[in-house]
């Protein structure tokens, strides 16, 4: 081949370009580590975990996290690695699933993987892939740190799968105080659409929404009917839906697509249907900090806040940034509110795994994930006041004042009906007058699923 | 930690070459003591087993394995006949995935050869020539994931009252009054999109199997028709492309294949949502999400199928040459 000059040319520079661009500064740590004491405490309680001595080796985890996500998480193994000399090796994949099929298939399994489909784990635990975690953790462990509702979710005919180590708080509406003027406390979610409505009227958009996720695109609206069917259709029906018992064609789900209809129309939506369908979840929320803001209201879970924060760090939270609850969508089920968030599971009982595992189930390390500022604990022991950030004290009070906390359907169900789920809500989306056949394709899907 | 790996792997570098070398001075004097004609025949067996077994392992044993799955129900435990290949043939999404394959199969194809052809042809007659063939050879060294993740920020969208980000859109709407296009998303467009990504790392790799190609033309018979009187265009349509026929036979199954499994870009751009679905995420979804063995076997299985007309038709072709050299 005779390119050589040129080739070697047009490598330098693409080399320089790469090397300038790569430059650019991350997104700072928020430097909201926890207080040395809770630190110590969880070197404590992680040498507990281990019996006592220092173990030494390695344990392989694997999870979803990357980027600013992980270095929080890494912060909460941190002590543990410390006072244990255990190496943890997290490997973090947005293709979780499917990595996490391929290794069990190929007898390599992770020792203990923390991801939000439970539903997975689930699945897994029925072929009898996972672990009980009732024999590791200890039942009065077990009871003291967590609720009986998070225990029965992540258990399968009375074996623990798997224990919550982070928890969302869903169903959020974000707003930037200075330019929002309708109501921060809604009666109901017909108020909030009459302000949307006549904020249309005035030539305006109310809603910053962004669907594209890579392969999980859809995710963000599935999340939303999720919510709006478990507090419109109530908990009663809501789990009789994730666990296949009702036909997606009922008229409570099609209520629930509806409903968020109303929030999704191509009027209400910044940019449009397509600039919904093309707009990454994680940047929908950007025309709201832009002045004048191109939108003023974004719906998402809690971890929201620590997103738009690692992108736009010169807002200050509470004065640029705040949410309110999403409104009740029946009265008859007032006061709920729905919950995701990340169940750790063993797959590999080990020393180093079973003290990995021990250890995040106490307060100690819980205290240190609520340190994060971007997740709430799930520990019913984890040091109040360790939520220095003041999103996760109102989401944190939100759940208190809640009249029963359940978990997205959506988390629990099987992945194939998951993401047939994700791509029935694009489709629903981009043409809503398809509602029918996309709910007659779902329910074919759960009638091969269950 | 890397000294013992290091360790291990002059271990496993020096374990290989031991076995092979005993293995070729051990069989060979076993076969020597044959009789002389016997000898003669067995010999070249010695030589090819080891690959036969490393081919069987890896790829008929897998291959074999895969067609009896797809005669099975999900996993595995009952027998079904036919039953999933009436059903995934009958499946709205394995119907439309079939559709994108075979405009797959049509489009990248040919466009790469004639991309590849043109610029090998036209290069040749400028001076920056070099520059050009650089240029369009520089993509296949990018990954199909990298280079889906580089045409996912060329196509990005922005609602028309702001500025577009996306560098087609930002040249889309230069034209006075156009809007600015969702190519992904645009069930017209995504489909096209994806496969001019595709093209965008492969048509440099056409581009250069047609330059080495050309710079076996001799000159001699360009020259004598040039003098002739044959214009610059009989000459290319009647001795240059005679003469390059089995090369694009060579870039076209080549091309042709890749575009029969067509994976990473699709997965990474569009994940098949808004119809562009193809064999291969189809059979990904069947395997990991559904964890259907059985469907995801049929869908491999006929995968297969529309793979090895293609794949003979090359070795045919390999052949030929061989013969002619």
């Amino acid at each position: 081949m005779k390119i050589p000059n040129s080739t070697v040319a047009l490598i330098a520079l693409s080399l320089m370009l790469t090397a300038c661009s790569s430059t650019t500064t991350t997104a700072p740590d928020e430097g909201e580590d926890a207080a040395p004491s809770a630190v110590a405490a969880a070197e404590k309680a992680a040498l507990a975990a281990a019996g006592g001595e220092e173990l030494g080796g390695t344990v392989s985890m694997l999870g979803v996290l990357g980027g600013a996500e992980l270095d929080d998480f890494e912060d909460v193994i941190a002590p543990f690695e410390r006072a244990t000399g255990v190496k943890v090796q997290y490997e973090g994949s947005r293709d979780f699933g499917a990595v996490l099929q391929t290794r069990i298939d190929g007898g390599n399994p992770p020792d203990v993987v923390a991801t939000p489909g439970l539903g997975q784990i689930a699945d897994l635990a029925d072929e009898g892939e996972v672990i009980d975690l009732r024999g590791v953790i200890g039942d009065d462990a077990l009871t003291t740190n967590f609720s009986d509702s998070l225990i029965e979710t992540g258990s399968r005919d009375g074996k623990v799968f798997g224990i919550f180590n982070t928890v969302d708080v869903g169903g959020l509406i974000w707003y930037d105080p200075k330019f929002y003027d309708g109501p921060t406390e809604p009666a109901s979610w017909d108020e909030l659409q009459t302000w949307a409505q006549s904020n249309v009227e005035e030539g305006e958009t109310p809603w910053c929404l962004g669907l594209e996720s890579g392969a999980a695109s859809g995710w963000p609206a599935a999340d939303f009917i999720d919510t709006i069917l478990l507090r419109q259709a109530g908990p009663e029906f809501h789990e009789q839906w994730w666990r296949g018992e009702v036909p997606w064609t009922a008229p409570e789900v099609k209520e629930a697509f509806e409903t968020y209809g109303e929030l999704a129309q191509p009027d209400k939506v910044y940019g449009g249907t397509t600039t919904v369908l093309s707009t990454n979840f994680a940047e929908a929320a950007g025309p709201m900090f832009k002045d004048p803001p191109g939108c003023y209201l974004h719906q998402q879970a809690t971890f929201m806040g620590g997103i738009i924060t690692d992108t736009n760090p010169k807002l200050v939270p509470g004065e640029d940034l705040d949410f309110f609850a999403a409104p009740d969508f029946n009265t008859e089920f007032a006061g709920i509110q729905s919950i995701s968030g990340e169940v750790v599971s063993m797959f590999v009982q080990n020393e180093q795994s079973e003290a990995l595992v021990k250890y995040l189930a106490t307060a100690e390390a819980a205290s240190l994930v609520a340190a994060t500022g971007r997740w709430l604990s799930p520990n019913k022991n984890s040091e109040p006041d360790a939520y220095e950030n003041i999103f996760l004290q109102r989401a944190s009070e939100t759940l208190q004042k809640s009249s029963g906390t359940y978990t997205l359907g959506n988390s629990l169900m099987p992945q194939e009906l998951v993401e047939a789920f994700w791509k029935g809500s694009l489709e629903y989306v981009q043409d809503p007058s398809q509602l029918d056949t996309i709910l007659a394709t779902l329910d074919k899907t759960r009638q091969e699923t269950y | 930690m890397i000294a013992e790996r290091i360790g291990l792997v002059l271990l496993a570098v020096s374990a290989t070459v031991v076995i092979a070398w005993a293995y070729l001075l051990f069989g060979n004097r076993l076969i020597s003591r044959l009789p002389r004609r016997l000898n003669r025949r067995v010999m070249p067996w010695l030589f090819v087993a080891p690959a036969v077994f490393v081919i069987g392992c890896l790829l008929v044993f897998p291959a074999i394995s895969t067609v009896v799955l797809s005669l099975f129900n999900k996993d595995g435990s009952s027998f079904v006949g036919m039953q999933n290949y009436t059903d995934m043939l009958s499946n709205e999404i394995t119907q439309g995935a079939l559709r994108n394959t075979v405009l797959w199969v049509i489009a990248l194809p040919s466009l790469a050869a004639l991309l590849g052809l043109l610029v090998a042809v036209l290069a040749e007659r400028v001076r920056y020539g070099t520059l050009v063939k650089a240029t369009l050879f520089l993509p296949i060294a990018i990954s199909p994931v990298a280079a889906g993740v580089i045409w996912t920020f060329m196509y990005d969208y922005q609602p028309p009252i702001t500025e577009q980000t996306g560098t087609m859109n930002a040249l889309v709407t230069l034209v006075p009054d156009t809007e600015p296009i969702a190519w992904l998303i645009s069930q017209a467009t995504n489909n096209w999109a994806l496969i001019a990504a595709m093209l965008w790392t492969q048509a440099g790799f056409a581009m250069v199997i047609f330059s080495a190609a050309l710079g076996s033309v001799p000159v001699e018979l360009h020259e004598a028709a040039r003098l002739d009187g044959a214009s610059e265009w009989h000459v290319f349509r009647r001795i240059t492309l005679p003469l390059l026929i089995p090369t694009v036979v060579v870039v076209m199954t080549a091309m042709t294949v890749i575009a029969l499994k067509t994976f990473d870009i699709v997965y990474v751009m569009t994940n098949g949502n808004y119809g562009t679905d193809v064999i291969a995420t189809v059979m990904y979804k069947e395997l990991f999400t559904a964890r259907d063995n059985g469907t995801a076997g049929a869908v491999a299985t006929l995968l297969m199928l529309a793979v090895l007309p293609v794949i003979f038709v090359n070795i045919r072709q390999f052949r030929l040459e061989n013969k002619e050299a």
